[in-house]
């Protein structure tokens, strides 16, 4: 293979030294025309991502669309009663919202301070080389897949729950909330991370220079300057917890209700993915119910949407502000 | 003062921090820990005699003649814990007993008719035969032994009869000699606690060792065989030796378990040694053995997974990750390539990083969502296929799902490859298609094969997706990829809130979602000794 190489080599030379410089018409529109082709194919299938994105907004937008038009928006948003199957079916989708809400903002309740702690630690105690290991070692917790998640909270989290804590049913809003804290982990640890990483040297050095301990350097220095990409970890993670299926579906008990009083974690609750989750098998297509569904899909597309550019918006601000420090 | 305080405060912030990274590693080997190991017990198990008897059956899988040998065996010891039940019921279950004293007379009856006797006789006969039954059923019913021997005695007086000899009225008296034997030595006043008793005695003895040889076999495979599994045996010897009951311990306290020798149940009877012998000859009558059950990942199961293994699951989960790799990975890297070499920061690009990152924050139930309202109701449909959830219904989803995963990872990994290299390549006249093929991309390669691994790893475990478009728990062998399959994931979700049968398997619960922890978590380990060579290349270590 090699020989062939090298004895094709000084001809290939000869020939292209004997062509003339100037390429001929065919030639340069034949080069022009791959180039720009090649180019335009290129850019045909990066769009792929761009095609997705509009399909399923449209698709999802058109399956709801039959619904928006038959029922009122606004019983939609504020009514608590979903009776889907009922005799006269009644679409209020509030207490799955608010079991959503209610999960998500519990779950960021247990996982922001521990994500925080965490991302300290690897950012500004522990060596690079126990980071190394350490780091890994947390990201294998995001690659545990989400049923897996949902059978610990099933088979290992309710039973305890029922007995030591003596709550009435082993699967409900704290449960969930937790296993959702535990997968939101991840994401909050890294991104956080990352941006603290990001403030730079010089600002801790010179708090360390004016005297200030590492607690006081952390809290009034470091999280202070990373705190746009703080909030962007928070509100990643709360996509997380909030765009989470199958743990919420087998661990949160599935009750159409909000719980009262507002505290009270160790009721049943049904978020809005569960409810899709749950119910799209049994109905027919094209039925009120289904269509329903979809637009619980789409309010919860809405939803991480508007989670998403608010996190682009923050995240966005720390890689203008490490830029600048650069 | 001051500064001692703020050391202090200073050290147990540090503390701290340590404490929060240990916690969330010990939550990891929380999470992890029970469904491996719990999950390692349904390859690595001691398993039975019914295991072999079932693998046989179902699967084919032994050598027959060791496994009929072995069932001789263990029936001999069997045989003895049968008879004795069956001796036993004959003085309690009097509702049979009764029903054998009546189809007695009536062969009697038949018999007579066909003897062609004198009618004052036949009558005569016939009403002795009446009287031995009411007899007999009059003490089956009582409960006063004195009752009992006076009716047996009025009965045994008749045995003597030349008329009775070598008719079905023997059986009459072999009957009431039987009851007299086991009356003797039971009480009566528990009667209706030995009938119960022995209820449950009985069907935890089917539950350990399956039907009885001389039985017809059950039309369902979980019913055709007793404990396959050393460790579930054992735990239903122990129901057998002891009963449990919940007590009120103290009045508003929580119920308390107490044990008791079930074996006290029968205390003075004749079934009392046998829970000795069971005890005792446990091991001879199942034969348990150390057993490497690999089979599991490539055996189908029976109906709620009562019995076999994963094969369906695994070879459903594969075919999912590769089909959807096959559209993804292709239109990633391409991706990533016009992203990071073809094109300046201009406000197309903004659009369409936006919209990656917009892909990649949708919730996976709307991606399900997504791909049955258009592959299976519109796409599929439009190429003139089934419009039915489908294998390619479901990789198309996932393929979507795991696009920004992939063009992310490419475009990070393409990104890290020194320009130097590429200026290198440009200045010895190479074009920019052949700097990418040719320097870029083997340079890129570990990275993007990072990417690649990391997508398999989240497509495996994705289950909302699949649920509406292509997962199904209960189904057959999918033959094309126009079929709807089981999956890993699926089959955990399943498992973990389905049926009774499947609580009844806890070891087929945890080997389901074992398998699929163990599988992606391979994958991971995988992408990250890849990364950290990588690493170690471009940073010349």
């Amino acid at each position: 293979m090699n020989n062939a190489n090298l004895n094709q080599l000084p001809e290939a030379t000869a020939d292209a030294r004997s062509q003339p410089l100037l390429l001929t018409y065919s030639q340069d529109i034949r080069g022009f025309l791959s180039f720009h082709i090649g180019r335009t194919a290129l850019f045909i299938v990066t769009c792929t991502s761009v095609l997705s994105v509009l399909l399923i907004f449209s698709f999802i937008f058109i399956e709801a669309l039959p619904f928006l038009t038959k029922f009122s928006l606004l019983e939609f948003l504020t009514s608590k009663a979903w009776y889907p199957e009922a005799q006269s079916p009644q679409f209020g989708s509030l207490a799955l919202i608010v079991g959503s809400i209610y999960v998500t903002v519990t779950a960021m309740i247990f996982s922001v301070p521990v994500g925080i702690f965490a991302a300290i630690f690897l950012s500004d105690i522990v060596s690079f080389e126990i980071r190394n290991i350490v780091k890994p070692v947390i990201e294998l917790l995001a690659a545990i897949p989400s049923v897996a998640y949902g059978f610990f909270a099933v088979m290992v989290m309710a039973p305890w729950m029922q007995q030591k804590l003596g709550f009435s049913t082993g699967v409900n809003a704290l449960n969930a909330s937790f296993v959702l804290a535990v997968m939101a982990l991840p994401t909050i640890i890294s991104v956080a991370e990352d941006s603290m990483s990001a403030a730079g040297r010089e600002l801790r050095e010179a708090s360390y220079g004016l005297g200030a301990t590492r607690v006081e350097t952390m809290f009034k220095v470091v999280i202070p300057s990373a705190h746009s990409g703080i909030i962007a970890a928070v509100i990643l993670g709360m996509m997380r917890a909030i765009g989470e299926t199958m743990v919420v579906w087998m661990a949160s008990g599935n009750a159409s209700q909000i719980p009262y009083p507002w505290w009270d974690l160790s009721q049943s609750i049904r978020t809005m993915t569960a409810t899709i989750a749950g119910d799209m098998g049994e109905t027919a297509k094209g039925s009120n119910h289904y269509r329903a569904l979809f637009t619980v899909g789409l309010l919860l597309l809405v939803m991480t949407l508007c989670l998403n550019i608010v996190s682009e918006y923050f995240l966005s601000r720390t890689a203008k502000k490490s830029g600048k420090s650069k | 003062m001051r500064i001692f305080v703020r050391t202090i405060f200073d050290k147990t912030f540090t503390v701290t921090t340590y404490l929060v990274v240990l916690m969330i590693i010990a939550l990891l080997v929380i999470i992890l820990g029970p469904m491996l190991s719990r999950g390692l017990s349904a390859v690595i198990f001691k398993d039975t005699i019914e295991f072999r008897k079932m693998q046989f059956a179902l699967f084919n899988r032994g050598v027959e003649s060791r496994i009929l040998q072995e069932t001789k065996e263990t029936n001999a010891f069997r045989q003895k814990i049968y008879q004795t039940i069956d001796k036993f019921k004959q003085g309690i279950d009097t509702e049979a007993l009764t029903e054998k004293a009546r189809k007695i007379y009536r062969e009697f009856g038949q018999q007579l008719r066909y003897k062609e006797l004198p009618p004052e006789q036949f009558t005569i006969l016939r009403t002795q035969a009446k009287e031995i039954r009411d007899k007999l059923e009059t003490a089956f019913a009582s409960q006063d032994k004195s009752e009992i021997a006076s009716c047996i005695n009025n009965v045994l007086q008749y045995r003597d009869d030349q008329e009775f000899k070598d008719t079905a009225t023997e059986g009459f008296f072999k009957l009431a000699l039987e009851f007299k034997n086991s009356v003797e030595k039971t009480d009566l006043s528990k009667h209706y606690l030995y009938v119960k008793s022995l209820q449950e005695l009985e069907s935890l003895i089917i539950e350990l060792l399956g039907p009885r040889p001389d039985e017809p076999l059950p039309s369902t495979a979980m019913n055709q065989f007793g404990s396959t599994r050393w460790d579930i045996a054992q735990r239903i010897r122990d129901k057998i030796l002891w009963t449990e009951q919940w007590v009120e311990h103290k009045p508003n306290e929580s119920l308390i378990k107490i044990k008791t020798l079930r074996a006290e149940q029968f205390a003075g009877t004749d079934i009392e040694p046998l829970f000795g012998y069971i005890k005792d000859n446990i091991e001879q009558i199942l034969k348990p053995r150390a057993k490497f059950y690999w089979q599991y990942f490539i055996d189908d199961s029976t109906p709620g997974h009562y019995f076999g293994g994963v094969g369906p699951e695994i070879l459903g989960t594969l075919l999912l990750t590769v089909i959807s790799m096959l559209f993804a990975v292709p239109i990633g890297i391409i991706a990533a390539a016009y992203l990071t070499e073809c094109s300046s920061e201009n406000l197309i690009i903004k659009i369409i990083r936006m919209c990656i990152n917009t892909l990649a924050g949708v919730p996976s139930i709307v991606f399900g969502l997504f791909g049955l309202s258009f592959f299976v109701l519109f796409f599929l449909p439009l190429l003139g296929f089934p419009s039915k959830p489908c294998i390619l219904a479901a990789s198309l989803t996932l393929a979507i799902l795991t696009l920004p995963v992939m063009i992310r990872a490419s475009e990070e990994a393409i990104r890290s490859v020194p320009e130097t290299y590429k200026e290198a390549s440009l200045a010895l006249g190479a074009g920019k298609f052949k700097t990418f093929m040719k320097v870029t991309m083997p340079a890129a390669l570990p990275g993007i094969l990072t990417g690649i691994i990391l997508s398999l790893s989240r497509v495996a475990g994705e289950t909302a997706p699949v649920l509406f478009t292509g997962a199904v728990a209960l189904g057959p062998m999918p033959s094309s990829i126009f079929h709807s399959t089981r999956t890993l994931s699926y089959g955990s979700y399943d498992m973990a809130v389905g049926d009774r049968i499947a609580m009844m398997v806890p070891h087929n619960q945890y080997g389901m979602v074992a398998v699929l922890v163990m599988l992606i978590l391979c994958l991971n380990i995988m992408a990250i000794v890849v990364r950290s060579r990588m690493f170690r290349k471009l940073h010349g270590h």
